[in-house]
């Protein structure tokens, strides 16, 4: 341990002792464990091949969050686009304030027979809780290193396990709200038993400068469907740091597809693993930034079994001085015959001091295979504004409509005819405040 | 309606028009036939005011006024339309979207109403019939997976439905078969008008059997050498551009 | 179908490698090892000036605090530096005048590898430059290139004849703190080709070089430098082989290129090192540092390579794009075979406006082997109007082979446009089974199918070396089908 903000994380550690969820478990031990792993590793940095685009290090030591504070008072959920946009969607929600479950805006009474949902701490003495918390992927370890910081400091979070057969009525849908500044660390655990559906909305409203921790642990049994939706729109001061592990069986299906238009720093991991044949994932997203905002996509799909398909596209626009990052790797395992492995990334560059950075891998092992990535960066092409200009468009809708279409590729890609409208309307209104 | 008087105009450093002289009255049809090269396109692209193409010399007044002084967009909106030789594909744009944004910021910057949705779709379909446009076409973005053929139609629709008061098509009849051809002939004659004035690019004198011009001008290394009625692209047909100074092309 | 399986199991019987042998002739070394006075032995024998050896020993020194690069993904026991020989040269007693007093073995061993000596025998358009271990042996047709001005001779006559040329371009473009082999390359360089063509001149002819590691436990690191000064034009050629041994030898060279305004330099590799044998014993590890640097505005360096040889390949010839509208092209062919690991691919970094680069890559991977692509595209801030085009394939013949492909794109600059595709796939039984019901040998109709694959960067090469290129694609393949 080297810098500040880690021996800041491990102070928190060391403050919170029994505070937090699991004390006296098998959790505890796993607890410090991972502090130790994390003190002594230290936050990541540039010079690790999995952060080469990304400074955590730096970035925490600047903005130096401490532990956010429980919330004293009424909460009013602050009133920012995407909070308007998600609010009209019927769904059970769960609301969490500084990182913990707030009970009076939450709303989880009526859930379907078999649906169990629950807050972290009071599904961790089961079994499949404690799979899920003490699974690795190990296939990108520098990468993964960083959900032994939520390991140690989880203080709350949802636990959805859904029985045999059963399907979700309504969407799900998680909001997340900073009332105060400061760290918090979320943990979500999500178990699909064979056969079932649901559908997670998950928005991230921001309010105070806050560092998010999110990790969200996924299974999903032999023909469960995950559809998973999340709108990422913190303020500037902000990082937001996620981590979204999933174990596919046999025909299971999950597609995820992330909007991310806010926070300074924002970091969003992936890690896919197929573990049963017939199996389908789609991880996708769009993201329009500007200012100096980052922001920063890791992936890698592990094809670990025949016959299985993956699908990953990230779009983007970058404006002002904001920092794109794709770093996507399609792993095909010895034996992993008859793959279907895509990965796109494509990047618009609005301002001569945005950048882009990617670095789309493919790892294959088996030759069966079809396997694809491509990667494009450029500026709008000046011969289709003339064209629209030409038509008597004027040069900033001309503009408008580009970009849009641009995104609209990618967000086709997201479950859902009404969030993809939501997202539509929301990348819309984002380019209208560069007009403004 | 125009006039161009002694226009030079530049691209990337070189010039390509050296002196170019043009009075087009409304209800005219001028044909510009020339080889490659000779600037017709240059010439197109002026008038739309394309990026990159600088005029050195010379005036042009469009209703009175100097395009010279306006944007793309807002020449657009003061009824200069060009129908692109190779109109651009704009994935995720469809082409119903794209004419919708279209008419309504010409209306606006006119000072028009704007159509709601209702009125607008009625319009396209009445327009996009004669020229055998489907409602598929109308769903797919702009241009994408369009034949040759589609594309041109496409382009008519767009200068049906805008109403320029200038139609300038450049050779609008490249990749074209001859059934093609008329259907976008017949379109083109349908928007002639006493209040509209067209110029005809083309290398070929096919296209002026089915859009009969009232004047002919053969342009060569950027001057207008000869003008003269319809029949003179009959007689270019025969003679070629050699007698014009031009390498036959 | 059967066919594909059968080749999967065949293929622990790769091809006898033909340039196998070893010439039994008087040689003399360096002492076993590497220190500083192992530097110093290696540049009295070249009797460099004061300046050379300095450089030389400031790169050892360098190189003692370095570390190896382990990013590339290939797997070797360590390597016991001490434990090589960093020269040595057939016994030769007086200074050569003609090739008449070349010694018969070392001629009777390039007519072995195919590349006549004699000028009379020689490819026409074609000069050759010789380098047997640490020394060149011979290069042809100097005197015909000299006519225009032509400089094309050894490095270490370059020094002693054209000292100012070396002195200004020597590390210029690969620094000798570049990595970890390039300064080890530095430090113990000894042979390798000078090439200089003055302002305005096209090249008359091809220049070739061919390099060849005979004696055991030796390291060969040459050091290639070209210059192209304004305006002119040269397409070079290099060509490796290796006698079959049991222990691994190192090769360890660095090639530097320097383009000034409007001049073009392509510079094409036919690398068969001996690769090791079907266990992966033995065989050359080539860490090889490869730099061209577009100088001058509307400079041109194109990269051409058909890497089938060598243990371990760790090599990415790049341009750095400095002048405005100076263009860089990498065009590669990596064959893998046994347990053959290759990482390789480019760099190109547009420094300047309106540069422009393209990258086409094809990797076959056959028998146990690992083929990686490994490539940068940079766009610096100031490079405006960047394009770039990059396209990766990979083959994978046989399930036992893998196939890797890690580009970096990295632009700061947003009228550039960088396109990149990669693709992988197999030779499809559909394919095979029509070519052998057409009556094509299986391996025939894998290496017809292969050289298909291959052909944009076939088309590259110069047309003397395409067939022989072609013939190496079928030969490297050759035990990988049934």
């Amino acid at each position: 341990m080297n810098d500040k903000a880690t021996a800041s994380f491990v102070t928190a550690f060391e403050t919170a002792g029994n505070a937090l969820p699991g004390a006296g478990s098998w959790l505890a031990r796993r607890r410090a464990d991972a502090i130790k792993a994390f003190a002594q590793a230290g936050l990541p940095h540039r010079r690790l091949e999995d952060w080469k685009y990304t400074d955590l290090r730096q970035a925490l030591d600047k903005a130096a969050f401490a532990p956010a504070p429980e919330h004293k008072g009424a909460v009013i959920l602050p009133e920012t686009r995407g909070a308007v946009a998600f609010a009209g969607i019927d769904a059970h929600k769960l609301v969490f304030v500084n990182g913990r479950f707030h009970e009076g805006l939450s709303d989880m009474a009526r859930l379907p027979k078999g649906v169990e949902l629950h807050r972290l701490a009071d599904v961790l003495s089961e079994q499949w809780a404690k799979a899920l918390i003490e699974r690795r992927m190990d296939e990108a370890r520098q990468a993964e290193n960083i959900v032994e910081l939520n390991t140690a400091l989880m203080a709350d979070g949802m636990a959805l396990r859904i029985r045999k057969g059963v399907r979700l009525d309504k969407p799900l849908h998680l909001v997340f709200v900073a009332a105060d500044a400061g760290a918090s660390h979320t943990r979500n655990l999500v178990l699909l038993e064979e056969g079932t559906e649901a559908s997670i909305l998950e928005s991230h409203l921001g309010g105070k400068a806050a560092l998010a921790d999110i990790v969200t642990d996924i299974e999903l049994d032999a023909d469960a469907t995950l559809l998973h939706a999340k709108l990422q729109d913190e303020t500037a001061d902000s990082v937001h740091l996620s981590t979204l592990r999933a174990t596919l069986a046999g025909k299971a299906r999950l597609g995820s597809f992330t909007l991310t238009l806010g926070c300074g720093l924002s970091r969003a991991q992936n890690f896919i693993r197929f573990a049963g044949e017939g199996a389908h994932a789609s991880v996708d997203g769009a993201y329009a930034l500007r200012a100096k905002q980052h922001f920063d996509t890791f992936s890698v799909v592990d094809h670990a079994v025949p016959g299985c398909t993956s699908h990953t596209m990230f779009k983007g626009v970058l404006d002002g001085e904001a920092e794109g990052v794709f770093q996507g790797k399609v792993i095909v395992r010895p034996d992993a015959q008859k793959t279907d492995g895509r990965q796109m990334t494509q990047a618009l560059l609005l301002s001569r001091d945005a950048s882009m950075n990617a670095k789309p891998e493919l790892e294959i092992y088996a030759d069966d295979v079809q396997c694809a990535h491509g990667s494009t960066v450029g500026e709008l092409s000046k011969d289709a504004i003339f064209y629209l200009r030409s038509r008597g468009i004027p040069d900033a809708e001309a503009r408008r409509l580009l970009v849009l279409a641009f995104l609209d590729e990618a967000i086709e890609l997201a479950p859902h005819e009404k969030v993809r409208e939501i997202f539509r309307d929301l990348v819309s209104g984002w380019f209208g405040e560069a007009a403004s | 309606m125009l006039e161009i008087r002694n226009l030079h105009a530049k691209v990337d450093g070189k010039e390509i028009l050296k002196g170019i002289d043009l009075d087009i009255r409304a209800g005219e049809v001028h044909a510009i036939m020339g080889p490659n090269g000779s600037g017709k396109s240059t010439l197109s692209y002026v008038l739309a005011g394309r990026e990159g193409y600088e005029v050195t010399e010379g005036t042009i007044r469009f209703k009175g006024r100097d395009p010279m002084e306006m944007g793309v967009d807002e020449r657009a909106a003061a009824g200069v339309f060009l129908a692109f030789q190779y109109p651009l594909e704009i994935p995720g744009v469809t082409t119903m979207t794209f004419l919708k944004t279209a008419l309504n910021a010409q209306r606006k910057a006119r000072g028009e109403e704007e159509l709601d949705a209702v009125r607008f779709l009625k319009l396209v379909r009445e327009k996009a019939k004669p020229l055998n446009v489907t409602d598929d076409m109308l769903k797919r973005a702009l241009n994408v997976g369009y034949s040759g053929g589609e594309k041109k139609r496409a382009e008519v629709l767009q200068m049906s439905l805008l109403e320029p008061a200038l139609c300038v098509l450049d050779e609008t009849d490249s990749g074209l078969d001859i059934d093609a051809l008329k259907t976008v002939a017949e379109g083109v004659n349908a928007l002639r008008s006493p209040e509209r004035a067209m110029i005809v690019i083309t290398h070929y004198q096919r296209l002026l059997d089915y859009i009969v011009p009232d004047v002919v001008h053969v342009l060569s290394k950027g001057r207008i050498v000869k003008t003269g009625g319809k029949e003179l692209a009959l007689e270019l047909e025969k003679s070629g551009y050699a007698a014009y100074g031009a390498d036959a092309a | 179908m059967a066919a594909v399986r059968e080749t999967v199991e065949t293929v622990g019987e790769v091809e006898k490698y033909k340039y196998g042998f070893f010439t039994d002739i008087e040689s003399e070394k360096a002492p076993l090892g590497l220190t500083e006075d192992t530097v110093r032995f290696i540049s009295a024998k070249k009797n460099e000036p004061d300046w050379l050896l300095e450089w030389r020993l400031a790169a050892f020194r360098r190189w003692l605090t370095m570390t190896e690069p382990t990013w590339a993904k290939v797997s070797y026991p360590p390597i016991d530096f001490q434990d090589a020989y960093y020269y040595a040269a057939p016994k030769q007693k007086v200074k050569l005048d003609s090739l008449d007093q070349v010694d018969p073995k070392l001629l009777e061993t390039y007519e072995k590898l195919g590349i006549p000596l004699t000028e009379q025998k020689m490819l026409a358009g074609v000069a050759v430059d010789a380098v047997f271990d640490s020394v060149s042996v011979v290069t042809t047709f100097k005197e015909k290139l000299a006519e225009v001005g032509v400089i094309f001779c050894p490095m270490s006559e370059a020094v002693q004849k054209h000292p100012e040329l070396v002195k200004k371009y020597l590390g210029s473009v690969v620094p000798t703190s570049d990595n970890f082999y390039a300064t080890l390359n530095s430090a113990v360089f000894s042979e390798g080709s000078f090439v200089y063509i003055p302002e305005g001149v096209r090249c008359p002819m091809e220049l070739s070089t061919y390099f060849r590691i005979n004696e055991k436990q030796t390291g060969q690191f040459e050091r290639t430098l070209i210059i192209a000064e304004k305006g002119s034009y040269v397409s070079y050629l290099e060509g490796c082989t290796a006698p079959q041994r049991d222990e691994n030898q190192l090769h360890a060279a660095v090639v530097e290129l320097v383009a000034l305004d409007d001049a073009e330099i392509k510079y094409s590799t036919v690398q068969n090192w001996y690769p090791g044998d079907e266990e992966g014993k033995g065989g050359v590890y080539n860490f090889v540092t490869k730099r061209g640097d577009c100088r001058g505005a509307n400079s041109k360096i194109s990269w051409t390579q058909v890497e089938t040889g060598s243990a371990i390949t760790w090599k990415y010839p790049s341009c750095i794009l400095r002048g405005d509208n100076s263009r860089g092209e990498f065009y590669s062919i990596a064959i893998s075979n046994g347990r053959q690991q290759v990482d390789s691919g480019t760099k190109m970094i547009h420094l300047g406006r309106n540069t422009t680069s393209r990258i086409i890559s094809k990797g076959i991977s056959a028998g146990k082997s690992s083929n990686t692509y490994r490539g940068l595209v940079s766009v610096h801030r100031k490079a405006e109007n960047v394009r770039n085009f990059t396209q990766c394939d990979s083959l994978l013949i046989g399930d036992k082979c893998s196939a890797h492909t890690v580009p970096y794109i990295e632009t700061k600059n947003p009228s550039a446009i960088l396109e990149h595709e990669a693709t992988t796939s197999k030779i499809s039984d559909d394919q095979l089974f029509y070519c052998m019901q057409r009556g094509i040998g299986e391996e025939e109709a894998v290496a017809l199918i292969v050289n298909g694959f291959c052909r944009d960067v076939l088309q590259q090469l110069p047309m003397e070396f395409a067939v022989e290129a072609q013939k190496l694609v079928g030969i490297s393949l050759e035990g990988s089908v049934g």
